[in-house]
C-alpha cells in the first residue's frame, strides 16, 4: 500500500492522497474544504502516534474509538491538517520515517507493525452552509518482512518449542471447537476493534483486502482474510420463527371470518 | 517378552569401568562436550533472539555445528571399548521409518540404564536436538531425519529414567512436524504412543525421570527431583495440547475439547500458567460446553476462570494509570479480560434459561404443567448421576484454589430451572455480570459490546418473563427491555450502525408487540376494557407498528426508494416487519367506524404488499411460508370486511 521507498512506484496510499485533493480541487467552487490527518502505527497489538518520535511516541496511550454518533477519534494522538496533497505527503514521509525508527528498535519477536492513516474531511457547502464529513481509512496489514519463519499454518501444530513457551494457540484450538460459541473473548485485538467500530454497516463501505501471490507469505494472506471476516459482522436480525402464538390467533381470526362468524372489532 | 521397565535408583548408573575411564581419559573430553552443548543451548535459546533480519538463523547454525561436534565426540569415546555390544545390536534389521510403538521399548536391546543404552540415549539426545535444530531453520527433511534417528536409537533400549523424556519429546516433535505436512493421521500415531509411554511408565515407574538437558552435565548439577518432574509432566502436558490440536484438526471435537480441558488442569496443577491467559481460555471452553448443554462442566470452566482471573494481581488505580504508560496498559488489560470473562457468565446464565424455556414450553411458548411436572421428576433422578459424574470428572484447581472455585459454583445453579424462583436466581447472576461488564465495556468507545450486553440483558428479561406467571409483572419486565434499549436505539447513528440499529428496532417492536398482548389479555382476565386501558393498548400496538416501520424504512435507498429486490439478510425480516404491521393496523382499537376502516385498509395495503412482493420475486416464498399463506388468506378476507363496515357506516348515515 505504501509503495518502494523511493517512491516510483508509489503505492495506494500516496496516490489516494492525490486522488483526495484532485476531487477537492474540482468541487472547489461550491464547497469549503478542511482535512485533517492521523497516521498510527499498529504492533504488538499497540497503536502509536507516528507523528511523534521515538521515546515520545512510546510512552503515549493511543486508542482509536467510535462513539454512538459515529464520531471518530484517535485519543492520544495528534491530529493535523493538511490544505495540498504535498503536505500530505510530506507528513507522509516523516510517519514512515518514525516508523523506520520504531521498527529497529522492535523485539525480534514482533514483526507485524501495520500502518493505520485516517483522512478526515470536513467539507461546507457554500450555497445553503450545511457540513457533512467523510473519512477515509487506509490499513496497511503488513506481512513479516522477514525471510525466515513463516509462522504456523492453520493445520500445522502450533509448537511450544522450549519447555518454557507458553501454549498460546490453546485458546485457537478451544475457539475452533464449535462454530457457534456464545461468547468469544479473545478476538478483540486492537485492529479488529478498528475495523469494527470504525467501519460500521453501512453499503458505502469497502474493504480492499490486498494478499501476496506468493506461497510464502500464506500465512499473512489467511491473517488478512480472516481479519477481513470478521469485521463482516453478520448477525440475525429476526432470530425465530414468527412467535407461534400470534400464527394460531390469527389462524383462528381467519376461521371465524371464513365461516361468518361475527368477529369482534379488536380481535381482527 | 520381558514387559517390566528398568528400575534405577536416581540418575543413570554406571559401571565400575566406565566410571574409572572417565575419571582418568574422558573426564577432560567430557567437560569439553558438556561445555560445547551449553554453548549450543545458549547459541539456539538467547542469541538466536539477537540475529539480525537478514540473518535470521544464524546462531542456530552455529548451534548446529556444535551439536555435530558433539555427536563425533560421542561417538569415537566408545571406539573399542564397547564395540562388541554394539555389533550385537547392530544386528537387528533396519527399521522402518515408522513408530515401533512402546512395545520395542521394552524387552529387547539393552537395558536402558546400561553404558550401552546410557550411550544411545546419549546419541539419541544429540539427534533429538540437531532434529529440533533443523526443523527451527525450516528444513524439515533434514529434521525428520534426525528424529527419526534419535527414535531407533532409543528402540535398542529399554525404557527408563534416563530416556522416557526423550521418548516422549521425540515423538511429540514428530509429531509437530507430521501435522505441519497434512499428515494428521501420522502425528497422530507418534502423539498417541507418546500418550501411552507416559500412562505406562508413570503407573509402573512413576520415578522424577531425567530431563533431556541433563545428559550433558555433570552429576553434581543434576537438576532436583522436584523440578525433573516439573519438566517431565510439561513434557507430557505439551503431549496433550498437540492432540487437542490433533482431534480439533480431525474434526472430532468432543475428545478435543477433553484434552483442551486437561492441558488446562494440567497447567494449574504444576503452575505452568499465566493467570489472565488461563481464565480467558477457561472461560471460552465454558462457551463450548454451553453449547453442548454442558452446564455443570460449564460452570466449572467459568468459576475457575473467574478465581484465576483473580490471581493476576490488583487493577491499578486510575491515578497509577495516569503516571505510568505500564500501569495504564496494566489497568486496561486486567479490567478488560475480566468484563469479558463477566460476558461468558452472561452467555451461560443466559442459555441456562432459555434452554430450560425450550424443554417447558407448549406449541404457543406458554409454560406447560405438565412438562415442569416431567422436568422436576427428571432431575431428581439425574442428581445422582451427576454427582457420580463430578466425582470423576477432570476438576481444576490447586488447594488454595479448589475452595475458592466451590464458592462460586454454589452461588448459581447448572441444572434446568423448572419454576420463577429458581428462574429468578439464576437471573440475578446474570444480572449482576452485566453490570460487572457494562463498567468496562462503556458506550463510547466500545459501542458494539456494550449494546451486546445490553441485548444479553433484554434476553435475560425476556428468559424470566416466561417463568412469571403473573400478567402484570410480565409486561413490567418487557417495559424494562424496553426502557434499556429504546434510548439507544434513538441516539445511535444508523449509518454507522446500521446492522445494530435494525438489530434494536426489531426486538423493541417485538418487545411492544408483546406487551400489547399482555395488556389485553389483563383487561380481559377482568373482564375491563376501558378507555384508559384502550387507550394503553393503542399507543402499545403504535409503538410496535413505528420500530417495525422504521426498521423498514432502514430498507430503502437514501433517496426512499424500496428496493426492487431484497437482499438475502433483510428479506425475511422485512416481509415479517409488514407481515406485523399489517396485523398491527387491524388491531387498532377505535369505536369510529370511520377510523375502523382506514385501519383495516392500511392492513389490506401490507398485506397485500407480501402477497406482490412474492409473486414478483417467488424464490422469496420459501422464507415465509406461513405468513405468506396467512397473508393470501387476509387478502381475500378483509376486502369483506371493510365493505361490511362501510355498509354500516352508509345506512347509519
Amino acid at each position: 500500500m505504501v509503495g518502494d521507498r523511493d517512491q516510483r512506484s508509489p503505492g495506494i496510499m500516496p496516490r489516494a492522497f492525490n486522488a483526495v485533493f484532485d476531487i477537492l480541487q474540482e468541487y472547489a467552487t461550491k464547497f469549503d474544504f478542511k482535512v485533517s490527518v492521523y497516521m498510527l502505527e499498529l504492533y504488538n497489538d499497540r497503536l502509536q502516534d507516528l507523528f511523534v518520535s521515538g521515546a515520545e511516541a512510546q510512552s503515549r496511550r493511543v486508542e482509536i474509538k467510535r462513539n454512538r454518533k459515529g464520531l471518530v477519534f484517535a485519543q492520544g494522538a495528534e491530529t493535523k491538517e493538511a490544505s495540498s496533497a504535498g503536505e500530505l505527503f510530506a507528513m507522509f514521509q516523516q510517519a514512515c520515517a518514525n516508523r523506520h525508527n520504531a521498527a529497529t528498535k522492535m523485539n525480534v519477536e514482533s514483526s507485524r507493525s501495520h500502518l493505520i492513516i485516517g483522512i478526515m474531511v470536513e467539507s461546507r457547502n457554500l450555497t445553503n452552509g450545511s457540513v457533512s464529513f467523510g473519512k477515509l481509512s487506509l490499513v496497511d496489514l503488513a506481512g513479516s518482512e522477514r525471510a525466515a519463519k513463516t509462522g504456523a499454518k492453520d493445520d500445522q501444530l502450533k509448537e511450544a518449542n522450549s519447555i518454557n513457551k507458553s501454549l498460546s494457540a490453546l485458546g485457537d484450538v478451544i475457539s475452533a471447537l464449535s462454530s457457534d460459541l456464545p461468547h468469544i473473548p479473545y478476538r478483540n485485538s486492537k485492529l479488529t476493534q478498528i475495523m469494527q467500530d470504525s467501519l460500521g454497516g453501512n453499503a458505502k463501505t469497502l474493504m480492499v483486502v490486498n494478499v501476496s501471490p506468493s506461497d510464502c507469505n500464506l500465512d499473512e494472506t489467511l491473517t488478512s482474510l480472516i481479519y477481513a471476516t470478521r469485521v463482516k459482522t453478520i448477525t440475525n436480525i429476526a432470530q425465530r420463527n414468527l412467535e407461534s402464538k400470534e400464527i394460531s390467533q390469527l389462524k383462528e381470526v381467519i376461521m371465524k371470518l371464513k365461516s361468518g362468524q361475527p368477529v369482534e372489532d379488536e380481535e381482527v | 517378552m520381558d514387559t517390566t521397565l528398568s528400575t534405577p535408583t536416581t540418575g543413570p548408573r554406571l559401571s565400575h569401568t566406565e566410571i574409572t575411564n572417565m575419571a582418568s581419559t574422558y573426564s577432560h573430553e567430557w567437560r569439553a562436550v558438556c561445555d560445547k552443548f551449553n554453548n549450543a543451548q545458549d547459541l539456539s535459546e538467547l542469541e538466536s533472539r539477537k540475529d539480525p533480519e537478514n540473518d535470521p538463523f544464524r546462531s542456530k547454525y552455529k548451534a548446529r555445528e556444535l551439536l555435530r561436534e558433539i555427536y563425533c565426540s560421542l561417538k569415537n569415546f566408545d571406539v573399542g571399548e564397547n564395540e562388541s555390544v554394539n555389533d550385537e545390536a547392530d544386528q537387528r534389521p533396519t527399521e522402518q521409518p515408522v513408530d515401533g510403538g512402546m512395545e520395542e521399548g521394552f524387552g529387547r536391546g539393552h537395558c536402558g540404564d546400561s553404558p550401552a543404552g546410557s550411550r544411545a540415549a546419549k546419541l539419541g539426545a544429540v539427534e533429538y536436538y540437531l532434529g529440533v535444530n533443523h526443523v527451527e531453520t525450516e528444513e524439515l527433511s533434514a529434521g525428520e531425519e534426525h528424529l527419526m534417528n534419535c527414535m531407533t536409537l532409543l528402540e535398542k533400549c529399554s525404557i527408563s529414567p534416563e530416556n522416557v523424556s526423550l521418548f516422549i519429546q521425540v515423538r511429540n516433535q514428530l509429531g509437530i512436524l507430521w501435522a505441519g505436512r497434512d499428515e494428521i493421521e501420522k502425528a497422530q500415531g507418534f502423539l498417541e504412543t507418546a500418550e501411552a509411554m507416559y500412562i505406562r511408565y508413570m503407573k509402573e515407574d512413576g520415578q522424577p525421570p531425567m530431563d533431556l538437558t541433563e545428559f550433558f552435565v555433570a552429576e553434581e548439577k543434576a537438576l532436583p527431583q522436584q523440578e525433573r518432574t516439573k519438566r517431565f509432566e510439561m513434557a507430557y502436558t505439551h503431549t496433550l495440547y498437540y492432540l487437542a490440536q490433533v482431534y480439533k484438526n480431525l474434526e472430532q471435537y468432543e475428545k478435543a475439547g477433553g484434552y483442551c480441558h486437561s492441558t488446562l488442569q494440567r497447567q494449574l496443577e504444576f503452575n505452568q500458567f499465566i493467570p489472565l491467559e488461563w481464565a480467558i481460555n477457561a472461560a471460552t471452553l465454558s462457551q463450548y460446553y454451553i453449547t453442548k448443554t454442558l452446564y455443570m462442566e460449564g460452570r466449572h470452566c467459568l468459576s475457575a476462570a473467574s478465581v484465576i482471573a483473580g490471581l493476576a494481581g490488583e487493577v491499578p488505580s486510575e491515578a497509577a494509570a495516569q503516571e505510568s504508560e505500564a500501569e495504564a496498559e496494566k489497568r486496561d488489560q486486567l479490567r478488560q479480560k475480566r468484563a469479558e470473562i463477566a460476558r461468558c457468565w452472561i452467555k451461560y446464565c443466559l442459555n441456562l434459561l432459555q434452554d430450560a424455556k425450550k424443554l417447558l414450553e407448549d406449541n404457543i411458548g406458554e409454560l406447560d404443567m405438565d412438562r415442569q411436572a416431567e422436568l422436576r421428576a427428571t432431575r431428581l433422578k439425574e442428581e445422582e448421576e451427576k454427582e457420580r459424574g463430578r466425582k470423576s470428572a477432570v476438576l481444576f484447581g490447586s488447594s488454595d484454589t479448589f475452595d475458592s472455585i466451590c464458592g462460586l459454583e454454589e452461588k448459581v445453579s447448572c441444572v434446568f430451572p423448572v419454576d420463577f424462583e429458581e428462574a429468578r436466581a439464576i437471573f440475578l447472576v446474570g444480572q449482576t455480570y452485566v453490570n460487572q461488564a457494562k463498567e468496562y465495556f462503556e458506550m463510547d468507545g466500545h459501542v458494539t459490546d456494550h449494546i451486546e450486553i445490553l441485548q444479553d440483558h433484554s434476553a435475560l428479561f425476556k428468559a424470566l418473563a416466561f417463568f412469571e406467571e403473573d400478567l402484570e409483572r410480565r409486561c413490567k419486565m418487557h417495559k424494562r427491555r424496553v426502557d434499556m434499549m429504546e434510548p439507544i436505539c434513538k441516539d445511535l447513528n444508523a449509518q454507522y450502525y446500521l446492522l445494530v440499529c435494525r438489530q434494536l428496532q426489531f426486538e423493541l417492536a417485538e418487545t411492544y408487540y408483546e406487551m400489547m398482548d399482555l395488556k389485553l389479555a389483563v383487561a380481559n382476565k377482568q373482564d375491563d376494557l376501558d378507555a384508559h386501558t384502550v387507550k394503553k393498548f393503542n399507543h402499545l400496538c403504535s409503538s410496535s407498528t413505528k420500530f417495525y416501520q422504521m426498521f423498514l424504512d432502514s430498507v430503502r435507498s437514501p433517496e426512499g426508494k424500496w428496493p426492487e429486490k431484497l437482499e438475502d439478510e433483510v428479506l425475511r425480516p422485512a416481509l415479517v416487519a409488514k407481515f406485523r404491521v399489517a396485523r398491527l393496523h387491524s388491531r387498532l382499537i377505535s369505536s369510529s367506524k370511520t377510523v375502523q376502516m382506514e385501519n383495516l385498509n392500511r392492513a389490506l395495503e401490507c398485506y397485500n404488499f407480501v402477497v406482490q412482493y412474492c409473486k414478483d420475486n417467488p424464490e422469496a416464498k420459501s422464507a415465509i411460508e406461513t405468513e405468506l399463506e396467512l397473508s393470501e388468506e387476509m387478502v381475500s378476507l378483509l376486502p369483506l370486511k371493510i365493505n361490511r363496515i362501510q355498509a354500516n357506516l352508509a345506512s347509519s348515515n
